[in-house]
């Protein structure tokens, strides 16, 4: 009944492209892409507990092979693709070994210097146009970059499911709650934190690099941007950080909301929004599954009890 | 000769460059708070000096106490009536308040202020004496005697007093604290003041030797991480050497690599820095 | 249940984003994606208060004359908040949803190729006057039209003008950021430097936001050039300025820099020491340049400055010239057919206060710089191709001004 569910939803926006009009599709790329971001977050900052705030080095990583790829050496879209979600996994393999030994607040500052410190190399080297960035080809095909993005969110999705269900989410999911316990219980802590952060790379390179083809342009400042890891991180956890669709919800509602503020009171957006993210933490910071498993358990008083339980 | 300049002017800008951590890395070793607003407090600091140097015609180093009393307050409000709501919360969701924090300061600062770039520009703005052929930029000498004033101002603040003591104290064990009689809530917000008043005078002295607009707020933010960093969080006279290695690897950088790689090598010192060395807060371990 | 709050989320998401678009009677809508706040919001709300301006004063001079209706402007302008990737979305939302007709551009080059991108996708005019980066018109666009001149030729004036200096210099220093304007800027600048009598000693980049110039400070002083060409942004060439002085560098015998000097909240901010310094500006406000709207240049700096509270730069002449462009290439296509409006524009040639406003095969206007300096506070324009006033030359060193 659920996968029923799921699949008419799925074959809903599956055929979007040809119901909606332009604009619906134009939101419907970044809203999808930007939910991917969300839910590969949530591979290694809901479900193992490590708050990456520079998953933005891996989108820049995929922005940047794929668009060296087809600009550099004429290749086709898929594998420029293909490159970029490799790019991405060899820098979580490789970096997120000695940076997955930290935690807390120092693992989120060394991520983010991780992205910080990539965007400026990036920025030096000729092969990908030095701070002025690449030209990609122009394409007018709306409807197979959001086919794409639909594909990328299911693949993202399925694999979350798939760890809300096996033993090897299990194991994320205790190291999370006390990653000391779950090694002493035989998890194999790095082997489980730096396939997480393998999988969150990918998804998050391969949608940079579908990014980067619809827009055609990219530069350190935009492919590495920083504001893009909070972005990410503040949808999954607006949702529910840790569940299979808080990550996808809470993105849905802050994207349409925040595009909505952009195009009629455009100045303020930026207010609005900071305002949302001071707010949601302070009277929801389980997101908003738990805000709604929350209100039926014990009404209103949930707003209270959260303040109560971490206020000092 | 060309080096010795250049390490002189890695040196002087590292000063400030500590003077910005240090109100960042107090609040991260006793609140555990990274503050994202962090560089936000240091432009409104800056814009209190601003006003006082053009509307009154106050020299900028006599106001700098009055922007640091000003900052205190702001930021003491902040803490007691907002973050303390929030503050044993999961350090993701302080990342995230305070980063929305500095979403709003900066947005009504632009709204009362403008984007208008203001410089503070007194008299004595760009003097210079040079000495055994290296120029020093008087108004730069100035923010790092004011840097190394405020860091053992700070460090005595911690090691002599009572309230320094129930600040590193709270720090350490909560809980302890409190069964001596600490009220967390009052020594929460009056460590964030002082993190604020930090910034604060570090804004004003931004403001001399650069120029302000609401937005100078984040980069400046990044930078005072890596130097809370570098300097480990125990110590003020270790944040003010954090900025000067920072100053003087920028400085050599821009020299030897090249004028582009500044960046790259401030983040790539930070993590360099994360991952090899362990690192220790005011708590301890 | 899950699944059901995620359905019904996508659903209002999906409809919140729908908006209706707006009815049309006998107005002509243009649209543009500006940088109102962020980083770049000076000058990038120079833009929205032209076009503002130039809409207002169309309209008040009755409009224009399609075949014989006459229409009105309307104008909607969307605030980016500096950011590249909200400009592109705004750029396909005015077009895709609020249905404008014609697209104006936003400050930067970096912006402008991107936001022009989206124009060329759907085919639609897009007259941007934010953008002198050649990038912008390399790529065999047909929709895409500039009225800033090219990036390569901002030093063009100021480089002819130092053959004509005495003592004539003999040393340049260039210093560029790295950002596709400034890039442009530099190697445009470097082929023409390449002449008999000057040697470049300094050839160095820095990156686009950085604050700190005292490394380079240091070199440049080691080098003792006669002449510093300056390529960057606003902020940039503030702090490159202040920290000048407080090191002590000034070259020989003058610098120039490609951005800050014809602006006011530049000069402002600087004060006195913004005296002596040379720069470049597409426009000024002389009343020899004639306009159908405003009168003249001299005129509409002054209205400007009364509704706004700044006086005007190039960047507002540029973006009310696009404005212009629009009402003269409508009228003249008689049709607000956007295949017939852009053969208008492409074969048009009018005088406003701007300049003499006609676009190359690449869509790109070409003017020349006038080389100007700060004197006493003043704004002096000094070179076109003949000397206009005397110059202050050569610049003496920080410490024998005032």
């Amino acid at each position: 009944m659920r996968w029923a569910a799921l699949a008419l939803i799925a074959a809903l926006l599956a055929i979007l492209p040809w119901v909606g009009d332009d604009v619906m599709i134009q939101y419907g790329i970044n809203a999808l892409l930007v939910a991917t971001l969300a839910q590969a977050w949530n591979i290694i900052g809901g479900f193992t507990g490590y708050a990456s705030f520079g998953n933005s080095v891996f989108y820049g990583l995929g922005t940047y092979g794929t668009a060296i790829a087809m600009v550099q050496f004429g290749l086709p879209f898929g594998v420029g693709l293909a490159l970029g979600g490799a790019l991405g996994m060899l820098c979580a393999l490789l970096l997120g070994l000695p940076i997955l030994r930290l935690r807390g607040h120092y693992f989120a500052i060394a991520t983010l210097g991780l992205s910080a410190t990539m965007a400026a190399i990036v920025a030096n080297l000729d092969i990908a146009g030095r701070n002025i960035g690449l030209i990609l080809p122009l394409t007018r095909n709306d409807a197979m970059f959001y086919e794409a993005s639909l594909a990328l969110l299911a693949a993202t999705t399925l694999t979350v499911i798939w760890l809300a269900l096996s033993r090897f989410g299990m194991g994320l999911i205790a190291i999370r709650e006390d990653e000391d316990a779950a090694a002493v219980m035989g998890v194999n802590t790095t082997f489980y934190k730096v396939v997480a952060l393998v999988l969150s790379s990918f998804f998050t390179a391969v949608a940079g690099g579908i990014h980067a083809y619809w827009i055609t342009f990219i530069d350190p400042a935009s492919a590495f941007d920083l504001t893009l890891n909070v972005r990410m991180v503040i949808m999954a956890v607006f949702g529910g950080p840790g569940t299979v669709f808080g990550p996808l919800i809470g993105s849905f509602i802050l994207s349409s909301v925040y595009d909505w503020l952009a195009s009629s009171i455009s100045t303020a957006a930026a207010l609005l929004f900071g305002l949302v993210i001071v707010i949601a933490v302070v009277f929801m910071p389980r997101g908003l599954i738990d805000l709604g498993a929350g209100l039926r358990r014990v009404g209103w008083r949930y707003l209270l009890q959260n303040i109560r339980l971490h206020r000092i | 000769m060309l080096l010795a300049q250049i390490l002189t002017n890695g040196l002087l800008l590292g000063g400030l460059y500590g003077l910005m951590a240090l109100g960042m890395a107090l609040i991260w070793g006793v609140l555990n708070i990274v503050n994202l607003a962090h560089g936000a407090l240091i432009m409104l600091g800056g814009y209190a000096v601003y006003f006082m140097f053009t509307a009154a015609g106050i020299d900028p180093f006599a106001a700098l106490p009055v922007a640091m009393l000003v900052m205190f307050a702001f930021g003491y409000a902040l803490q007691r009536f907002l973050l303390n709501l929030i503050v044993r919360s999961a350090p993701l969701n302080t990342l995230l308040i305070t980063f929305g924090l500095d979403v709003v300061l900066t947005y009504l600062a632009q709204l009362a202020f403008s984007a208008d770039f203001r410089a503070i520009n007194p008299s004595y703005a760009g003097a210079n004496v040079t000495v055994l052929g290296i120029t020093i930029p008087l108004a730069r000498l100035a923010a790092f005697a004011v840097a190394l004033v405020l860091a053992a101002a700070l460090w005595l603040l911690l090691e002599r007093t009572r309230l320094g003591r129930a600040i590193r104290a709270t720090a350490q064990n909560l809980v302890a604290a409190r069964l001596y009689g600490v009220d967390p809530r009052q020594l929460y917000a009056v460590t964030f003041g002082i993190g604020a008043a930090l910034a604060g005078a570090a804004g004003g002295l931004y403001g001399v030797v650069s120029q302000l607009t609401p937005y100078v707020g984040t980069n400046l933010t990044v930078k005072s991480f890596v130097i809370a960093i570098m300097g480990g969080l125990e110590n003020p006279f270790g944040i003010l050497a954090g900025g000067l290695v920072i100053g003087v690897a920028e400085a050599l950088a821009a020299l030897y690599l090249g004028p582009t790689f500044t960046d790259a090598i401030s983040f790539g010192l930070l993590v360099v820095i994360l991952v090899a060395r362990p690192v220790r807060s005011l708590k301890g371990a | 249940m899950k699944q059901a709050i995620a359905g019904v989320s996508v659903v209002a998401a999906i409809a919140l984003s729908a908006a209706a678009a707006p009815a049309q009677t006998k107005t002509i809508t243009l649209g543009a994606s500006v940088q109102i706040t962020g980083a770049m919001a000076n000058p990038g709300h120079y833009y929205r208060d032209a076009y503002q301006l130039a809409v207002d004063q169309i309209n008040a001079k009755g409009g224009i004359a399609v075949g014989d209706q006459r229409y009105q402007f309307a104008l909607k302008v969307l605030d980016n908040q500096s950011d590249v990737n909200l400009g592109v979305r705004q750029y396909v939302q005015l077009i895709t949803s609020d249905k404008v007709d014609f697209l104006l551009g936003p400050f930067n080059s970096n912006d402008a190729l991107d936001d022009s991108s989206v124009a060329e996708k759907y085919e639609i005019p897009f007259v941007q006057g934010g953008g002198a980066s050649s990038q912008i018109f390399a790529r065999g666009y047909k929709y895409v039209f500039g009225t800033l001149p090219p990036a390569d030729d901002y030093f063009g004036s100021t480089i002819e003008m130092l053959g004509k200096l005495e003592p004539k210099p003999k040393t340049v220093a260039l210093l560029s950021a790295d950002d596709s304007f400034d890039v442009s800027v530099a190697t445009g600048t470097r082929k023409l430097l390449a002449k008999p009598g000057l040697t470049t000693v300094f050839d160095e980049q820095y990156a686009e936001h950085n604050s700190d110039f005292t490394t380079l400070l240091s070199l440049l002083k080691s080098k003792a050039p006669d002449v510093l060409l300056w390529g960057g942004h606003e902020p940039e060439a503030l702090n490159f300025i202040r920290q000048a002085k407080s090191l002590d560098f000034s070259p020989k015998d003058l610098a120039s820099f490609t951005v800050g000097v014809p602006t006011a909240d530049f000069r402002k901010a600087l004060g006195k020491d913004a005296d002596y310094t040379f720069g470049m500006t597409v426009w000024l406000p002389s009343a020899t340049l004639k306009d159908d709207w405003f009168g003249d240049a001299e005129a509409f700096a002054k209205q400007f400055q009364e509704k706004y509270g700044y006086p005007p730069d190039y960047h507002v002449a540029s973006a009310v010239a696009d404005v212009e462009t629009y009402a003269k290439a409508i009228a003249k296509a008689g049709s607000l057919d956007r295949q017939k409006v852009r053969a208008a524009i492409a074969a048009i040639d009018f005088d406003c206060l701007y300049a003499r406003v006609r676009y190359a095969e690449n869509g790109q206007i070409d003017l020349p710089q006038t080389a100007i300096q700060i004197q006493n506070g003043e704004l002096v324009p000094v070179y076109t191709d003949h000397f206009l006033n005397k110059p202050q030359y050569p610049v003496p060193p920080w410490n024998a001004r005032h």
